[in-house]
Formats: structure tokens, sequence, C-alpha cells
């Protein structure tokens, strides 16, 4: 129970999203799975945690519909990881992965200006 | 252990665990570097991280071969789980094997005959058989030469309607003449069948009326085979057939047999290859071809039927006195076709089918029976599954796996069962002078059925448990694992609905296959009307060896006159037909001055027989007398009827004197004989007249003698007798009375055998599937009885508890299966003999039987419980 607790303050990943943050994550430049969890924190100011469980069958697949391509280096540490990087294919969907995502985010900011202003009145 | 060695799929999955690796210790770096200890820095590291064979799961998925490596993983499991409780995974697994068994079995001796009516013939859903006239269970060949032409060349629904006449005939030329099937057919005969030869050709339409001086035969493939060698220049050779010389001019293609279904042929001949048969390819009264047409493409039965019926009916209104009687035509696919053997099969396999069903149903329940309980014991395995995350999904796949790994096992052992019990089937039929080819086949189709049967259990006994078990909570089951006295009550009901569904599928089986092993002592003790016990019969092939029709009469009396001087021979008669051998002579007999019915059939039963043949059968004349040596071709035509045509013809009249007309000459009655069976105990009397082998001789010759001692004990000096007479006379089927009646009540002996052995284990499941729930369910309450112990409970007080909870389910069912068994039993009223379907004394023995059998069995655990000491049974948990 008390794992919940923890994750309370912590937004839940719209669906698909994911998708959409990892690739504009790697558009800065080849990154490993750690690194990629811990760039989206940071940026996010600490409030997304991406899960492991998540992150990883996602970043499996979009390497499998080509929109990015990983492979083995040597990290700045020394520690050998698998690097990914975003493919031309992977620009174009994150071009319109960002597309979509802004028309949700007006579509749904709308409603709820227009509730919340039913609401004042 | 590697199931499913997939290409780089082990690669990828070490891949996957150093990515993770490398995560795992960049993430440790990172704390380290913050300062925290290495340990406590592993230790967050890993609570952050999360459950690492659930991420390589889940990524795993996103693969694509996940299913194939889930697969093999559940498959793997499954097998260990089975491995685990040896017990129950052979119990469960002999038990689906025989009852998929059952069914396949039952399927492969369906799939050899009805659904392969002609064997090697192409697309026999288009062929049907055509009868005219009054539908009976084995009609004799209902066309003439003329109307076949008719019917042939005049129809718009058929592309081709082929004739064929079965007859047997010696092959001669060898040291020993030996017999051989034959058939005459029309020229089209291989054409519409779509049969190829395997050599040479087969007959030109100009050779289907013009009598060749040297006949033109084809060879079946096995005669090829056995007697010629596989000879390659076969074609154009000469053989001899009763002394006549023959050309081969083609061989037929390996398994093709014949068109009769369930018949064989051994060489084929055109209609009159002689052309000694004059008479029945020139008039129109005498019937004698069986005809198969092949439907034009989309044209229904009935479009067909009523082509058929209108050209049937011109023939009739233009040739009146050749068809007088019924004529109407009707039309039946081949696997239902009333000649050959089909007829008496789909009168019996599919009810044996549907018990074998009842049999696969009863087992899938006992198993499943057998799986819940497992089930309910690894409740807490489950459990902890499903609170480490396994979906219920997942669980139910798993559960159903091993349903699925059980039938699988159990199909392919049934698999290999059929290839053996499937040729059982002739085992069925006793020696017999019919050339039957039926046996069961192993085909395709049987192993896409065995693949169903076996499903089709799967899901049964899997699905149903593993559907039930995924419902409980996993918190609920861990907690209430060690406090559980009743032993899943959500369970319980399941247990006994399956319980009481065995009970109830189990007495229907029970009463049906009572009823038919009554039959069958009905059918035995039954008197057919004439001496079976010490009479032995044997044919002389005396008209397939070429001697004229005088010789022929003269060898006959001598034969006569020698065997009944044999001593232990009481007396001795000839006769061409030996009764209740499945085999049928008809003919139309038209009594003066009778006036039939609209509709009514003027077909008699007929048979041709010796002086003193009633004697030697013991079938006593009522009014005239025997024939006599002087009844022959000289003296006037004379004949003998039975009370039934007597009744039929002459209601109330003397019938001695009467005169009826058959094959156009008219016969004197000069005697009554009282009714005998001609084939089946319990068939409807038909009328039937004994005609003077003298004076019209028979086709066949037998010999019939009545012994004073034991048949068998005879049969080297009857063989000996006619061999002294001519060494080359080929002499058959020398075998007792006795055995040759046996072929009437063959399809009895199957069907109650079958049902007798599937209500055997009917029974055994049922009683298997209380005992089981009513023993684990006892020990379930083992906690609970000892409780009740300690308080007082006495131990008869114990014994109720629990005999009552198995009398309460041994008599839900019962009340069940007696509802469903006499809804079901007038299925099979038609293959009862002196016995009603809802027999009273046999519903209530196998109503007794099972439910005393089902106490006995909640006895023992009651009996177990009753013993325990209750300090014990309190401690065990």
């Amino acid at each position: 129970m008390s794992e919940k607790d923890q994750y309370k303050n912590r937004i839940e990943l719209l669906q698909g999203t994911l998708d959409m943050l990892i690739l504009q994550t790697l558009q800065w430049g080849s990154q490993h799975g750690y690194g990629i969890v811990q760039a989206l924190r940071l940026r996010s100011g600490d409030v997304l945690q991406v899960e492991t469980g998540s992150l990883y069958p996602a970043l499996h697949r979009l390497e499998r519909q080509g929109w990015v391509q990983s492979e083995w280096n040597q990290s700045e540490s020394n520690q050998k990881a698998r690097y990914y990087r975003i493919t031309a294919k992977g620009k174009k969907q994150l071009a319109s992965d960002l597309g979509r995502w802004e028309r949700i985010v007006e579509a749904i900011g709308s409603v709820m200006y227009v509730k919340a202003e039913e609401s004042e009145s | 252990m590697k199931w499913f060695p997939s290409f780089g799929f082990q690669r990828r999955k070490r891949d996957l665990q150093e990515e993770i690796d490398a995560h795992m210790q960049m993430a440790i770096a990172d704390r380290v570097a913050r300062g925290e200890t290495a340990e406590t820095a592993r230790r967050a590291a890993a609570r952050e991280f999360g459950n690492i064979p659930l991420v390589q799961d889940v990524t795993r998925d996103i693969w694509g071969q996940a299913w194939l490596e889930q697969l093999g993983r559940d498959v793997r499991y499954a097998l260990r789980q089975l491995r685990k409780s040896p017990g129950f995974s052979i119990t469960a697994t002999s038990m689906l094997a025989v009852a998929i068994c059952a069914n396949s079995t039952v399927f492969s001796w369906i799939d050899g005959t009805m659904l392969r009516p002609i064997p090697g013939a192409r697309n026999t859903g288009d062929l049907v058989s055509l009868q005219r006239g009054e539908r009976n269970f084995s009609p004799t060949p209902p066309f003439s030469y003329l109307d076949y032409r008719d019917l042939r060349e005049q129809n718009h629904t058929f592309t081709g309607i082929l004739a064929y006449h079965n007859d047997w005939i010696a092959l001669t030329g060898g040291a020993q003449p030996v017999r051989v099937y034959i058939a005459n057919v029309s020229a089209n005969y291989f054409d519409v069948l779509g049969i190829k030869p395997t050599l040479g050709r087969f007959f030109l339409p100009e050779e289907e009326t013009r009598p060749n001086a040297v006949p033109s035969v084809v060879l079946g493939y096995s005669l090829w085979k056995t007697r010629y060698a596989e000879d390659p220049a076969i074609v154009g050779k000469s053989i001899k057939i009763a002394r006549h010389p023959v050309t081969v001019i083609g061989v037929a293609p390996e398994g093709f047999v014949g068109a009769a279904p369930g018949l064989r042929d051994d060489l084929w001949v055109t209609l009159d290859p002689l052309g000694t048969d004059v008479w029945r390819m020139t008039h129109r009264d005498s019937d004698w071809l069986i005809l198969i047409g092949r439907l034009r493409p989309g044209v229904s039965l009935g479009t067909a039927a009523q082509d058929l019926d209108t050209l049937m009916h011109h023939i009739v209104a233009a040739f009146p006195d050749d068809h007088l009687g019924e004529n109407r035509i009707t039309l039946d696919r081949m696997w239902r076709s009333p000649f050959g053997v089909n007829g008496y099969m789909t009168a019996t396999l599919p009810i044996l089918l549907a018990f074998a069903a009842v049999v696969l149903l009863l087992t899938s329940a006992n198993v499943a029976t057998l799986t819940l309980v497992r089930f309910v014991s690894r409740r807490r395995e489950l459990a902890i599954r499903q609170s480490l995350g396994a979906n219920r999904m997942q669980l139910v796949r798993q559960m159903m796996l091993e349903g699925a790994v059980l039938s699988i096992v159990a199909g392919a052992v049934a698999l290999l069962l059929t290839s053996w019990t499937s040729k059982t089937f002739a085992w069925f039929f006793p020696a017999n002078s019919i050339p039957l080819v039926l046996n069961g086949n192993m085909d395709y189709k049987v192993v896409i059925g065995i693949a169903v049967f076996s499903l089709l259990a799967g899901m049964l006994c899997g699905a149903l448990p593993a559907w039930r078990s995924s419902h409980a909570p996993a918190a609920e089951v861990l907690k209430a694992e060690s406090a559980s006295v009743s032993g899943g009550s959500r369970n319980r009901r399941l247990l006994s609905g399956l319980v009481v569904a065995q009970i109830a599928l189990s007495l229907p089986l029970l009463l049906c296959s009572g009823l038919l092993l009554r039959t069958l002592k009905n059918l035995a003790a039954a008197d057919p009307g004439f001496e079976q016990d010490h009479v032995l019969t044997a044919s002389v092939g005396l008209n397939i060896a070429g001697y004229s029709n005088e010789e022929a009469q003269l060898i006959r009396r001598k034969i006569l006159d020698r065997v009944s001087g044999l001593p232990g021979v009481e007396v001795a008669s000839l006769t061409d037909w030996i009764p209740m051998t499945l085999i049928q002579k008809r003919n139309d007999a038209y009594p003066e001055g009778y006036v039939p019915h609209p509709h009514e059939s003027l077909l008699v039963q007929n048979a041709e027989v010796g002086p003193r043949y009633f004697e030697s059968l013991h079938i006593p004349i009522l009014e005239g007398r025997e024939f006599t040596p002087d009844d022959d071709e000289k003296a006037p035509r004379v004949l003998i009827v039975d009370e039934t045509a007597a009744r039929r013809y002459w209601p109330g009249q003397d019938p001695l004197g009467k005169r009826l007309r058959i094959g156009g000459s008219l016969f004197t009655v000069v005697g009554v004989t009282r009714n005998s069976t001609h084939t089946f105990v319990n068939e409807s009397p038909e009328p039937m007249v004994y005609m003077s082998y003298f004076q019209r001789p028979g086709y066949e010759t037998m010999v019939q003698v009545k012994t004073e001692g034991n048949p068998v004990d005879l049969a080297p000096a009857l063989e000996n007798a006619i061999h002294e007479i001519d060494t080359r006379l080929p002499v058959f089927d020398v075998r007792p009375m006795r055995e040759s009646t046996q072929m009437a009540s063959t399809f009895a002996v199957i069907e109650s055998t079958l049902a007798g052995m599937f209500a055997l284990i009917g029974l055994v499941l049922a009683i298997t599937g209380i005992y089981g729930v009513v023993a684990y369910r006892t020990q379930m309450r083992t906690h609970e009885i000892g409780i009740r112990m300690a308080l007082g409970a006495s131990r008869v007080d114990v014994l109720r508890l629990v005999l009552v909870q198995g009398l309460w389910l041994t008599g839900i069912g019962l009340a069940v299966g007696l509802a469903f068994a006499l809804g079901l039993t007038r299925f099979i009223a038609r293959l009862l003999y002196g016995i009603g379907a809802n027999d009273p004394v046999t519903v209530a023995s196998v109503v007794l039987l099972l439910g005393a059998t089902s106490l006995l069995a909640c006895y023992f655990p009651a009996h177990w419980a009753m013993r325990r000491n209750p300090v014990t049974a309190i401690r065990e948990l």
C-alpha cells in the first residue's frame, strides 16, 4: 500500500504520450534507457517518473517500428550501455505526435475553459 | 530443455538482460556519486527499477515471438505440473484416450462404409442409387435392361446412369476352380464412376449388347495381383471362366472393388457376355439390374427423382403387363443406398456413435471433476501466481493448456489405438458366402475427427474448472487457505453438478445396453420356425463349372443319392437359398384372380428347393404335400406357399389348386407350409413361395443335410461324396446351419457388444466420479467431523452425514438420468426385439444397479470418516 502513496503526486502518463516523450528526449542526441528516465524526470521537475516496465517495452516497440535505432556503446562513466538514436522516420513521427498532442491540449483546454466560465456565471 | 529454439531469441534475451544490468549499474553509480553507500544505493536502485523479470516479460512481449516463447513456457509448466501428479495425469489421459478411441472407432467404421460407399470412384456425392417400387430394407435388383436403356437415354438430369448385376462364377484353368465374385456391367459403368484403368481399357459402348465369340473381362486389381502375379502383359491374354475362354482387356485400379457398397467384385464382364441370357436382355418383366446415376451439376435429388418418375410412368403406360404393382422411383445418396450393406450400416452405426459421444461427455465430466479437485488443492499456487502479477487470463490459459496437453496426449494414444480397433469391425461378421469388404478406415477424416474429439474433451475438462478457479480472489484464498473447513465452497456446487451429470449420463447408456442385451438374448432364444442344430449345408459350383442343364440335373440327383446314403445323414435335400443369411431372392408373382391394392407390391420371396426340403428343416406342411423327385421339367408346374402368402392372396379359401404366374409360367399350389424366418427374427413376414428344384433349377446348388450328430463331423464325408462324382466340382461354404444363421443377428451383436462396453465404461466412470467427490469432500471436512465427534456426534451420525450427501447426488442424478433415458430409448426402439423400449424390469434393474453401486462408492469414504480418531481429525488441517 505504501508504494501507492509514493506515486500519488505523480501524473499518470496519457496513453501514447510516452512514445512522444522518448522521441523528444532523443532529439538532443542518442541516449540509453537510464539516461532517458533521468532526462524526463529532470525536465519535468520530478513530476514525470517513467516506469521501467513501460520504458523498455516502449523502446523496443519504437525500434521495431523503425523510429529509433540502437547500438551498444561506452558511456561517459565507461559503462557499456545500449544507446538509442532517433531515425528520420522517427522524427516525422515525432512531428505528427506533437501536432496531435497540441490539438488534444487545445481541445481539452477549451472544454475546461468553457466549463469554468459556465460555473462562474 | 529447449522447446522452441527460435532464431536469435536467446541472444536477444541476453541482450535485454545486459541492457537492464547497465541501467542498474548507472543508477547505482549515480547514487554512490551522490554520497549513498554502495549497499543502500544498490537496494534503492533495485526498488526504483521494480520487478526485473516482469519488465523483461513485458518487453519480450513486444518482440512478437513472445507468444511462442510464452506458449513454450506454459507448455513446460503444464508438463511439469502433470508430471508432479502422475496418478492424475495417467488416469485422466487413459480415460480420455478410451473415450476418444470409442468415438473414433465407430467413426472409422462409418468412414469406411457409409462415407466411402464406392472406394476409388470420383465424387461419390453426385452418385445416387435408383430404386423402383416398394422401399424395403434390402431390395432385390429393381430394373430390367430395356427399362434401364430408356431411363438412361431419355433422362435430363443425369450425366450418366450405370447398371450392374452381382454374381459369382468359377475361375477355371488352374488346378482347382476358384470362386470369384463378378459383376455384369453396362458399358458406361467405369465411365460413370470415374475410374481409369491401371492397364488396358474398359468396355466400349458397342460391346454392351453384342455377345462376343470371345468375351472380354476386366480384372480387379487384387485378382490380378494374387492370381496373375501382376503380369504387366496380361492385357490381351486369354483366361478361362466357367470353362469359357475370355480375353482380359484391362485391369481396374487398386482399391476399386465395384459399385455395390461393402461388397467386392473380383472381375467385370458385360451384361450378356456369352449370349446365353437373351431372355433377360429382351424382356421388361425380368428385373435384374441395380442402377446408379451421376447427377448433372446443380440438379437436386427431388428434380432428378421427378424426371425419372415421369419417364417410368411413360414406360409403365406403354408396357403395363410387365410392370404390375408399385413402380414409383426413389433416389438415395450412396451413403444410404439400400443396395449393398449401407442400409444396414445406417441403421446401426449412427446410434453407436451417439452412444460413444455420451461416453466422451461422461469422461470429460469425470476428468473435469478430477481437474477441479486438483485445482482446488492448487489454490495456493494459483493465488501466489496471481499475486506475483499473473492476470486471470494467463491463469485460465495455463489451466486450459493443462487440459489441452492431457487431451492431445489422449488423442495421440487414441490415434494409435484406433489404427488397430478400426480393423476389428470385420470380426463381427461370421463366416458367410457374401463378399463383404467391411472395415473401418483410417484416413484424414478420422484423424480430423480425433482432433475434434480431443479438442472438445480438452475444452470441456480444462476450461470449466479453469474459469471457476480463476474467480477466487488471490488474497482471500491465501488468507482462507489454512482456515478452510469445507474446502472450496465455490466449487462445491460445480463438483456436485458434475457428479450428477455423470450419473445422469451413464443411466441412459446402461438402459440402452440392457435393452440391447436382452434383445440379443431374445433373438437367440427365438424360434425361427426351422431346425438349425443338426443341419449342414454345402454349396456346389455346378452352374459355374460349365455343364449343360441336363448334365447338371443328373449330377444333382447323383449327389442327392450318394449323400443320402452317407452314415449319419437322416435326410438330404437341395436348395438354392439358406434362410437368415441376409441373402434374399424375390420375384414378381401374379396370383390368378387376385386384384392387388393400389401401390401393392407383388414381389414375393422365393426359393427353389428339392424333395424332402421341409422335412430336413422340420418345417411342417400344413396342407397338401412336399415336393417329390417327380416334380420335374416334364411334370405340371407346382409350388408350395407359406401361410402369409396363402392368407394374403386367398383369404378364407383353400389355397390348394390355386394358381400363380411367375416369370411367364403358371404354377399350381400343391402345399402350404408354416411360416418360418426368412432374414431377421424380427422381420414383418413377407409372402414366400417355394418351387421345385428339379422343375426349375435354382442358380445355386446347395446340398442340405439333416444329420444325426454334430453336423461339423459330417463335413469331410459330404465333401468327399461330392468329389467322388466329379473331382473338379468346386465345393464352398460347408458349414452348419447354426453358423450361417448367425449372420441375421450380426447387427444385434454389434449393437449390444458396443453398447455394453460403453455402458460398462459409463458405470465405472460414474462410480469413480461419485467416489472421488465424496471422498474428497469428506477429507476436506475431516476437521469439522472431528469437532462434531468431539462434541458428541456418534459414528452413525458421521456415517449418515457423509452418506446423505452421496445419496442426494445419486438421487438427483438418477432422477435426471431416468428422464433423459426414457426420452432417448425410443430412438433405439427399432433395434429391439421382444422387449419394450421402456421395459419396466430393465429400467428398474438398471436404476437399482447404478443406485446400489454409487451408494457403495459413498460408503467407503463414510466408513473411513467414521473410523477417524476425533483428536487427530481436529489436529489435521
